[in-house]
C-alpha cells in the first residue's frame, strides 16, 4: 500500500514541477460508489468519525456576523434558521412547522406580513427551551450598527430595519445617534413574537424572495443571555450554544474544530461520534493526507485531476457537482474599447470556452452562456449561444466597431487576482486574443485586497471576476449584478430596459410573472455582454468508499455539509 | 548596566517601527473590508467604527500606542472574536516548540559536522560534510517539506503528513526548519575552526603537550565559537518568529503563517501586533548574543 501511493505521489509531484506528463496505471482497489442514498433513520450504523479540512481558520464562527464561508459552515452545523433547504435546493422547513404561503396564510395576501410558526418542545443544546423570542432578538442584533453584521442589508426589506442598521449614516455622509434613539429605532423593528411559538415580520415592501432571506445565517437563532454574558467569548465552546445538529466540543485555533452530536436536536441526530474540520491551508498537502489516511474527504488540486480520473481506484472515489457559482470576464463598460458591444461581442466570441475547461481546467467547470447557473429558477441553456467561439465572426465585429486593424485598439489591462490557478486562466485568455483576434492583453496580478479595491471603486479596464448564489434564486443574480446602480454591478453597465425587468424580478408578487421578467432581464443582458459568462463552477473531490449517506446540493459550503447529520461511516 | 541600556534602547526601537508599519499598512491599497461581495457603504461604516477605523490616523496610532502601553494590542480582523494579545499568546508556544527543538538540532549538526570537516580538512569527510552543507543551505523549505512527507509520511508511515497536537506533529516541521540553519552552522563552524586551528597560541598548546581533546574543546572550540554565536542569535529570533512557508505547508498553528496572513488580509491590528512581537524577538536574541559572547570570549566586557 505505502509503495503504491508513493509512486503515485511522486508522479503527481513531477506533474506538479512540469517534468513529466501522462497517466498512472494502478490496479484496481475496492470499487464501491461514493456516497449512496442515505438509509432510514435509525438504520445506519452509530459511531465514527468524519474528517474534511476547511482549509483556514474562520474570521468568526457567530453567525449572524458571518461573511465567509467558513463561517458559514462551522455555523451550518451548530445552528438552524426559521427555514433550510433540501437536497435540491427547495426551502423546507427548519425549526417551523410549515414553509409560510399565501395558501397556508403565513404570508398575507399584500405579500407584506409573513407569520412563522415554529414546532413545539424546541431546544437549545444545553436545553433550555427555544422560542419565537429568540429570533426576534437575533433579528434585531443581525441590524445592530453596533454588531457591524456584514449581511445586515438582506434584512432590509422587514419595516425599520434599514434605518437601524444605517442610523450611524456612512462614510461620506456620518450620523450620530445616541442609546436612546438606537433604542428606539431597534423597537421600531417590525418583527415581534405574539406568543412563544409564532413570529411575526412586517416587510416594508413585498419581496419575493424574502423566505430566502429568512434561510440566511443572519436570521439563525442566538441566545440573548449567552452573548451577554459572554460578550466576543461567546463563541468559544463550551459557551456556543446552538440549535443544530451537532455542537462545538473542542476548538483548537488555527488548527481543527471538532464537533459532536446535539442530544437536544429535533431532527435527525447525527450517526457520527464526531464531525472533525481541519485547517490545512495547502491544497496539494491536504491532498496527501487524503491519500495517507488523514482525512475522509479532500479537494483534489488542478495538477493532480486528470491523475485522479486515470486512477481506477481514486476514480471510483470522486464526487462531481456543479455550484451555482459563474465565472467570467467583466468589463468595464466606460472604458474605451469596452464601451462598444461590439468590441465586447467580438471578445466574448475570441474565446474557446471548451478549451478552456478541457486544457486549463482540466475538464473540469461546465461551460456557460449566461448567468444564472444549473440547478435554479432562471437557468436557461439556449441563451448566449450566438457567442460561441467564432474568431471569424469576431474579427468581423471588431471591423466594424472601427478596429480592422486590431493594433488600433487602445491598451487593454486585464487585471486578476494573483492566484496561480488564476494566472494560468488569464494567460490562456491573453493567449486566446493574440491568436483569434491579433489583440494585444497586458496582464495585471493583483493582490487580493489591491484588486477588491479597484474592482469595486471601478478602476480597471477588464477584469476576471467571479459571482456565487447567497440563496437559489435568480434575484441574486441578475438585478444584484446588473441593476443600474447595484451595490454589485462594477462594471458600469447600465440598460433602462435590463433595469424595469430587474426590478420586476426582485419585487413583482405574481411569482409566474417574476420568473419571466427575470428571464428577460438575462436575454437582455447577455445580448449586451458586460460579462463574457465563460463557465460554472464544478467542484472535484475525493470522499473515502467507507463513507456512506454523503449528500451534496449546489450550494454548499464545503461538499455535503447541510447534511453532515446523514452520514455514517461503513466498517 | 549594559544589560538595562540595551532593554531601555528597545523602547525607541518599538516606537519607530510602530510608526512605520503603521505609515505603511495604510498605504497600501485595498482595506480589510473590500471583499469579492461589495458591501453597503452603511454597513462598512459600522464595521469601521467597530474597529475604530473611522477615525483620523494620527487618533488611530495614539490610541494604539496608548492601549499598546497597557498591554493591548487591540482586536483582529481576521478572527474577530479574539484579541491580538490572544492569537499571538496562542501561537507562540507552538512556535517556539518547534523553534527550540530546531535550534537544539540545527546546533548539534552543524557543529559537530563543522567539526569534523575541519580536523579531517581535504579529506572524503570533510567533502561530505561539505556537500551536506551545501544541499541543506540550497534546498528550498517546502521542497524539502515535501520530500520528507513523501518518505517520513507516506512511505515509512511513521509519522502524520501534518497536524498538530501530538508529539509525532513535530518531526517534519521541525526536520524542514532545521535543515538551512545546521548547514549554515556547519559552514561557519569550519571555517572558523579552520582560522583557529592555525593561530599561533593553539600551536603552543600542542607544543605544550596537551592532549587532543584539550586542545580541540578548551582552545580552539571555544575561540572558534564566536562567529558561529553571532550567527546563532538571527537564526534564533528567526525561528521564533516562525516560517509562513513551514506553518502553512504543515498546518502548523503557530505565529509564522499570522504575519503574512494578516498583511494579505489587511487585518491592521495583526500587522501591527506581529510586527512588534518579531521586533522584540530579534531585540532579545541580539541582546543573548552580545551576552553569550561575554560568556564565550574573555576578551569582550561590557
Amino acid at each position: 500500500m505505502a509503495r503504491k501511493f508513493s509512486l503515485h505521489i511522486w508522479v503527481s509531484l513531477l506533474l506538479a514541477f512540469g517534468l513529466a506528463a501522462g497517466g498512472c496505471a494502478q490496479q484496481s482497489g475496492p470499487a464501491a460508489p461514493p456516497g449512496g442514498a442515505p438509509p432510514a433513520q435509525g438504520s445506519a450504523p452509530k459511531g465514527g468519525e468524519f474528517r474534511i479540512n476547511m482549509s483556514t481558520e474562520p474570521d468568526t464562527i457567530d453567525p449572524n456576523r458571518a461573511n465567509f464561508t467558513t463561517s458559514i459552515l462551522v455555523a451550518s452545523q451548530v445552528f438552524e434558521g426559521l427555514l433550510t433547504y433540501d437536497k435540491d435546493l427547495k426551502l423546507v422547513p427548519g425549526v417551523t412547522r410549515e414553509v409560510p404561503s399565501v395558501a397556508n396564510g403565513g404570508i398575507s395576501s399584500d405579500g407584506k406580513t409573513y407569520t412563522f410558526k415554529l414546532r413545539s418542545g424546541l431546544k437549545w443544546s444545553d436545553g433550555k427551551p427555544l422560542t419565537a423570542k429568540d429570533f426576534v432578538f437575533t433579528i434585531k442584533r443581525s441590524l445592530d450598527p453596533k454588531l457591524a453584521a456584514p449581511y445586515a442589508n438582506t434584512l432590509y426589506d422587514i419595516q425599520g430595519a434599514e434605518a437601524y442598521n444605517t442610523a450611524l449614516g456612512t462614510k461620506d455622509a456620518r450620523k450620530e445617534a445616541s442609546d436612546a434613539q438606537l433604542a428606539a429605532l431597534r423597537e421600531a423593528v417590525a418583527v415581534t413574537a405574539p406568543d412563544d411559538g409564532t413570529l411575526m415580520v412586517k416587510l416594508a415592501n413585498p419581496r419575493p424572495s424574502f423566505l430566502q432571506l429568512m434561510a440566511l445565517w443572519v436570521a439563525w437563532p442566538v441566545r440573548e443571555d449567552i452573548v451577554t454574558q459572554f460578550g466576543e467569548k461567546w463563541t468559544e465552546p463550551p459557551n456556543y450554544i446552538g440549535n443544530g445538529a451537532f455542537v462545538l466540543a473542542r476548538w483548537a485555533h488555527n488548527e481543527r474544530l471538532e464537533f459532536t452530536p446535539n442530544p437536544n436536536y429535533h431532527g435527525q441526530k447525527p450517526n457520527l461520534d464526531k464531525l472533525v474540520f481541519l485547517m490545512i491551508s495547502d491544497a496539494n498537502q491536504a491532498y496527501l493526507a487524503y491519500v495517507n489516511g488523514e482525512l475522509e474527504a479532500t479537494a483534489v488540486p488542478d495538477a493532480n485531476t486528470k491523475l485522479v480520473m486515470a486512477d481506477t481506484s481514486l476514480a471510483n472515489q470522486t464526487v462531481r457537482y456543479n455550484e451555482l457559482v459563474i465565472f467570467g470576464f467583466e468589463f468595464n463598460a466606460k472604458s474605451p474599447p469596452f464601451d462598444s458591444a461590439k468590441v465586447r461581442h467580438a471578445f466574448a466570441m475570441g474565446v474557446d470556452r471548451n478549451a478552456l475547461i478541457e486544457k486549463v481546467a482540466q475538464g473540469v467547470g461546465k461551460v456557460a452562456y449566461s448567468p444564472v447557473p444549473p440547478g435554479m429558477p432562471g437557468h436557461d441553456a439556449s441563451v448566449g449561444k450566438e457567442f460561441d467561439f467564432n474568431p471569424a465572426k469576431a474579427k468581423q465585429l471588431l471591423a466594424e466597431a472601427g478596429y480592422s486593424d486590431p493594433t488600433k485598439l487602445p491598451k487593454i489591462t486585464f487585471s486578476f487576482t494573483d492566484t496561480s490557478s488564476n494566472r494560468i486562466r488569464a494567460e490562456f485568455f491573453q493567449g486566446q486574443m493574440k491568436q483569434n483576434l491579433g489583440v494585444e492583453v497586458t496582464l495585471d496580478p493583483l493582490d487580493s485586497r489591491t484588486y477588491q479595491q479597484r474592482f469595486n471603486a471601478g478602476q480597471f479596464q477588464m477584469v476576471y471576476g467571479g459571482w456565487g448564489a447567497d440563496y437559489p434564486d435568480p434575484d441574486n443574480f441578475v438585478p444584484e449584478l446588473f441593476k443600474t446602480g447595484s451595490g454589485n454591478n462594477h462594471t458600469n453597465y447600465s440598460n433602462p430596459q435590463v433595469d424595469v425587468q430587474a426590478k420586476a424580478c426582485q419585487s413583482e408578487t405574481d411569482e409566474a410573472k417574476r420568473l419571466a421578467a427575470c428571464a428577460q432581464a438575462q436575454k437582455l443582458v447577455v445580448g449586451d455582454q458586460p460579462w463574457v459568462f465563460l463557465f460554472y463552477r464544478e467542484r472535484f473531490w475525493l470522499l473515502k468508499p467507507s463513507i456512506k449517506g454523503f449528500q451534496v446540493t449546489a450550494k454548499d459550503q464545503l461538499p455535503g455539509n447541510r447534511f453532515y447529520n446523514q452520514l455514517y461511516v461503513q466498517k | 548596566m549594559f544589560v538595562l541600556r540595551r532593554v531601555l534602547w528597545l523602547g525607541p526601537v518599538l516606537l519607530s517601527v510602530s510608526f512605520i508599519t503603521f505609515v505603511l499598512m495604510h498605504l497600501v491599497p485595498g482595506g480589510p473590508w473590500d471583499s469579492d461581495k461589495t458591501l453597503p457603504p452603511a454597513v462598512i461604516e459600522n464595521l469601521n467604527r467597530r474597529y475604530g477605523l473611522d477615525q483620523p490616523y494620527w487618533q488611530q496610532y495614539l490610541s494604539f500606542l496608548a492601549r499598546a502601553l497597557q498591554g493591548d494590542l487591540g482586536l483582529s480582523f481576521i478572527r474577530q472574536n479574539q484579541t491580538v494579545s490572544e492569537i499571538l499568546l496562542q501561537g507562540l508556544p507552538v512556535t517556539a516548540s518547534l523553534a527550540v527543538l530546531a535550534l537544539v538540532l540545527a546546533l548539534v549538526t552543524g557543529l559537530t559536522l563543522g567539526v569534523v570537516a575541519a580536523f579531517r580538512q581535504n579529506t572524503w569527510v570533510d567533502y561530505l560534510c561539505v556537500a551536506f552543507a551545501t544541499l541543506g543551505a540550497s534546498t528550498p523549505s517546502f521542497v524539502l517539506g515535501i520530500l520528507l512527507v513523501l518518505t517520513l509520511a507516506l512511505g515509512l508511515k511513521v509519522v502524520p503528513t501534518s497536524g498538530w497536537g501530538q508529539p509525532q506533529h513535530l518531526v517534519l516541521p521541525a526536520l524542514t526548519l532545521t535543515a538551512l540553519p545546521a548547514a549554515y552552522i556547519a559552514r561557519i563552524t569550519r571555517s572558523s575552526m579552520l582560522d583557529v586551528i592555525h593561530q599561533d597560541y593553539v600551536r603552543t598548546a600542542r607544543a605544550k603537550g596537551l592532549a587532543e581533546q584539550v586542545v580541540i574543546l578548551r582552545h580552539v572550540l571555544r575561540n572558534a565559537l564566536i562567529p558561529v554565536l553571532t550567527v546563532a542569535g538571527p537564526i534564533g529570533a528567526h525561528l521564533a518568529a516562525g516560517s509562513f512557508v513551514i506553518e502553512t505547508l504543515f498546518a502548523v498553528p503557530g505565529v509564522g503563517r499570522l504575519f503574512v496572513q494578516s498583511v494579505l488580509a489587511r487585518d491592521y491590528g495583526l500587522i501591527m501586533g506581529a510586527t512588534l512581537f518579531y521586533t522584540v524577538i530579534i531585540s532579545l536574541a541580539n541582546l543573548a548574543v552580545d551576552i553569550l559572547y561575554a560568556v564565550v570570549d574573555p576578551r569582550i566586557r561590557y
